[in-house]
């Protein structure tokens, strides 16, 4: 029996038939968008906000075309703009835009935490869109869906491996994706530098590594995670060339995983830092599909709150 | 827990119901030619396959299938409690066809309405035209079926249950009370 | 000349109730009879000493928006704090005998918890400089402090230390290593990493504690550690102590009753630095409590306003207010459940907190100041913010069932506070 869940800020509570329900209805939704006329009627009447304390038009564009798709109205919020002030408590920011009778916020946030903290002054919906390194929920939904959806007769995640690496420590990517992979029933392997990989993730079904050999072994997914410069400047690397060297995703370094391993990226891509242009450009990476998939995934989890709200 | 009040049809009428209608889809289509069967998720389907196998027979062109979910145009979405589940649709070509929509029950029309503004998102066909087992009335919009099996007045505390061999093991129409 | 009757009075040490006499503003004695122009009832009830607190930020001047003398003073009485050493990183900083002058003259018109104004160790708090410590003293300044603010450069501090030796004032030390900090708003352990919050390692605490008691046992200055929130930090105490380094330890109400996992709930209102650890930090510091490793219990009454605490974890401001529940819930949790007995709970609300200071210790005997508090250990009630007389109406106890609530504070012969 199904749960009716009021936000998605995270995987807590979610089980694993609900997450795979999501993959089911985001089939449904990848099907509207390739008829002629890629909308439904299915939000008509409800108001879905984003609000982007933390800039990322990629990602906002993406919820505001999964919420326009299913003829809901959208209102935007983005940080730098007048409507959000520095310093102007979460909580006044947030009636102010509640009053416009919002049924669903689309929150990104620099400090983990802010989506919870907004759900407890709205009764709308709150979809995390990334608070600070915690948690990126529909960013793990798109890509295990994408995973889900590259190999024919896929027989599930239960058994499967998927390897991540990079900057793990600063990674809500990394953290959404292990939450969601081992929910579904697979195993995740984190490989990092050790002032990148925090020792305290343990848990269930993860296993820590810091060399890419027994990290990409069997994996059937290999992330690479964005390094970004400032991580150089503060202490936390020696040098890009020395991450390069250990650590860069390359075509001779995928032989170490599995044979029909694909290879993703939550992007955007640093080319030849964290991954080589080639590997990026190969017939094995998914990275584009990752990307559209980004639009039918966000629908479903939009139509799965909202329906039955009003 | 509801019981059941009468027996509407039995697995024999069914069949002679859905019989009947395959030859009044033939006859007031001029035959087979662009003729495609859409059943409606979920016992619209086996409905629409067994008319396609039905119309097969009497014309020797069996016209092909497709199966709606109608379940992202419904308008009674504050009466959904759970999480519905979407399926998929599978529909081949709509533009210039003569599409026969089928269901099990026809009641306020609203499934029906959603099945339209699906099917027309999908292309423009030539003619939509509709087919049901039970017309049970209650309408609440202008909305008429052009094929019906059975007409059968009922209130509306009670329910009207088409069973199917396909989805329900054997084929049958009971009248439920709501209790 | 006023002349208070305590009638039906639970003193300490003694079987049957008694009526304890103030005159004017000391204390007269126990069942003496005679006229009196005042009369309070403690229908049985706990008469002890009033507490003093080594550690309360009042924010005035300049940030009378969190709370003011008024509101911070009253707060103390409803708490049963008879004395409080105010900190000093107001705006401007307290770091002029001025400034120190002008807190004393309007605490003493406001007749409410008796004000004892801790001064800045550097001017503005910057670390660079140090104030005129002789001249704060003199102005009525009873110890130097920097709390808010690490002092970060050692060079300072060993000269700061040397200088308050001579004149024999106190330097109370927030010690967190801020290189080591970073930018960590909470305790970096499990927690942190699960709630993707930047994490502020128990080795901050560790290698300044450590800095701050060598610099003590070289120069011999008295240095009170304030707020120690690990074992890691006690540990190094107990360890110099055991070497006769003049140093000294407070722990708060908060470090003994809430951990990281209070985070879990992404609420500023457990925002404070040095933050809240671990379950064994906190059972640790229990025990130190029952050994008497640790020499005080101090609030670090740090009031913010409701706003403030509703920033997001980055943001807001550290700090938790808790004048008026840090008895009633460590008389609650530590003597209630068998951690502490009463008497040691009070030494380190009294007699704890002036050894540090070299006050005398606080008692009721004849000649005493008539500073003393009277407390309900029988009825329970829950915590209610919205109640306080501090202006920060909320608390991380809120709803807390917690019994040893004082019911009445006198300070010089007086009731203070409602």
């Amino acid at each position: 029996m199904m749960v009716k869940h009021r936000h998605l800020l995270d995987f807590t509570g979610w089980t694993a038939d609900e997450l795979l329900a999501l993959f089911d209805t985001t089939d449904v939704m990848a099907q509207v968008l390739q008829r002629t006329i890629k909308k439904v009627p299915a939000l008509q009447g409800f108001t879905v906000s984003t609000l982007f304390f933390e800039s990322s038009t990629r990602t906002r564009l993406s919820f505001e075309r999964a919420a326009r798709a299913q003829s809901a109205d959208v209102i935007s919020f983005a940080a730098g703009g007048s409507s959000l002030a520095k310093g102007e408590s979460l909580k006044d920011t947030l009636r102010t835009i509640d009053a416009m009778q919002v049924d669903l916020y689309v929150v990104r946030h620099a400090a983990a935490g802010v989506p919870y903290q907004l759900a407890r002054w709205t009764d709308a919906a709150i979809v995390n869109a990334g608070d600070g390194r915690r948690a990126h929920p529909t960013q793990a939904l798109l890509d295990a869906y994408t995973f889900r959806t590259s190999f024919p007769g896929f027989d599930g995640f239960a058994g499967k491996k998927l390897a991540i690496i990079g900057d793990i420590l600063h990674s809500r990517v990394a953290r959404s994706n292990l939450e969601l992979w081992t929910r579904l029933g697979a195993t995740v392997a984190l490989c990092g530098p050790a002032t990148l990989l925090p020792r305290e993730l343990e848990q269930p079904r993860l296993s820590l590594h810091h060399r890419l050999e027994p990290t990409l072994e069997g994996a059937q997914a290999v992330m690479a995670l964005r390094l970004q410069q400032e991580r150089m400047t503060s202490g936390l690397l020696p040098s890009l060339a020395e991450y390069r060297a250990r650590y860069q995703l390359t075509e001779a370094v995928m032989a170490l995983a599995h044979p029909n391993a694909i290879v993703m990226h939550p992007g955007p891509m640093n080319r030849d830092v964290e991954i080589s242009s080639s590997l990026a450009d190969s017939p094995r990476s998914v990275i584009e599909r990752q990307v559209a998939n980004g639009v039918p995934v966000r629908m479903a989890v939009l139509y799965t709150l909202l329906v039955g709200k009003k | 827990m509801n019981t059941v009040k009468a027996t509407l049809m039995s697995g024999m009428e069914v069949a002679r119901a859905l019989t009947r209608i395959a030859h009044e889809i033939i006859e007031r289509n001029k035959g087979a030619d662009k003729l495609v069967l859409i059943g409606i998720h979920t016992r619209g389907v086996p409905i629409a396959e067994r008319l396609a196998g039905l119309i097969g027979e009497f014309e020797g062109v069996r016209p092909p299938l497709g199966k709606l979910d109608i379940t992202l145009y419904r308008d009674d979405l504050s009466e959904i409690a759970l999480q519905p589940v979407v399926k998929k649709t599978e529909v081949a070509q709509v533009h210039g066809m003569r599409i026969v929509l089928c269901d099990d029950v026809l009641y306020t029309g609203r499934t029906a309405r959603a099945a339209l503004d699906a099917l027309i998102d999908l292309g423009r066909p030539a003619v939509i035209q509709l087919a049901v087992l039970i017309d049970r009335g209650h309408r609440e919009l202008p909305i008429r079926a052009d094929y019906v099996g059975k007409n059968v007045p009922t209130s509306r505390q009670e329910i009207v249950k088409v069973k199917l061999a396909e989805v329900d093991g054997a084929d049958g129409v009971d009248l439920l009370e709501l209790t | 000349m006023s002349r208070t009757i305590i009638t039906n009075a639970r003193l300490i040490g003694e079987q049957s109730l008694a009526d304890l006499y103030l005159k004017d503003s000391l204390i007269e004695g126990v069942n003496l009879g005679g006229e009196v122009s005042h009369t309070f009832d403690a229908a049985g009830k706990l008469v002890t000493p009033a507490f003093i607190d080594l550690h309360t930020h009042l924010r005035e001047p300049g940030q009378e928006v969190k709370e003011d003398l008024a509101s911070g003073l009253a707060a103390a009485a409803a708490g049963g704090y008879g004395t409080v050493v105010s900190m000093a990183n107001t705006d401007p900083v307290i770091d002029d005998p001025g400034l120190v002058t002008d807190l004393l003259a309007k605490a003493e018109r406001l007749g409410l918890a008796r004000l004892r104004p801790a001064a800045a160790l550097s001017r503005g708090l910057k670390g660079a400089q140090l104030t005129d410590f002789a001249a704060l003293q003199a102005a009525g300044a009873v110890m130097l402090t920097d709390d808010g603010i690490p002092v970060a450069d050692g060079h300072l501090l060993r000269r700061a230390c040397e200088y308050a030796a001579e004149l024999g004032l106190v330097i109370q030390t927030h010690s967190e290593e801020p290189s080591l900090r970073q930018d960590g708003v909470m305790n970096e352990g499990t927690v942190s990493q699960r709630l993707g919050l930047p994490g502020n390692p128990v080795q901050a605490e560790a290698v300044m504690v450590y800095r701050d008691c060598e610099l003590a046992l070289m120069t011999g200055a008295r240095v009170h550690i304030a707020h120690v929130s690990s074992r890691r930090g006690l540990q190094l105490i107990e360890w110099f102590k055991a070497q006769g380094a003049p140093v000294t330890a407070e722990v708060t109400p908060h470090h003994l009753t809430l951990t990281d996992e209070t985070l879990g709930a992404f609420d500023p209102i457990y925002k404070v630095a040095p933050p809240l650890r671990t379950a064994e930090d906190v059972a640790y510091l229990r025990g130190a409590l029952a050994r008497a490793v640790v020499d005080s219990i101090g609030t670090d009454h740090a009031p913010h306003t409701r706003a403030e605490k509703d920033l997001d974890l980055l943001q807001a401001p550290s700090g938790i207010a808790n004048l008026e529940v840090a008895f009633p819930l460590l008389y609650t949790k530590l003597v209630l459940d068998g951690v502490l007995t009463l008497t040691d709970l009070l030494h380190y609300f009294q007699s704890g907190p002036a050894k540090v200071m070299g006050w005398p210790a606080p008692s009721l005997a004849p000649g005493a100041p008539a500073d003393l508090t009277v407390i309900d250990l029988e009825s329970a009630r829950p915590v209610t913010p919205s109640a306080f007389q501090s202006k920060a109406k909320f608390s991380p106890w809120d709803g807390w069932q917690l019994q040893g609530w004082p019911v009445a504070t006198f300070v010089r012969g007086r009731r203070v506070g409602s």
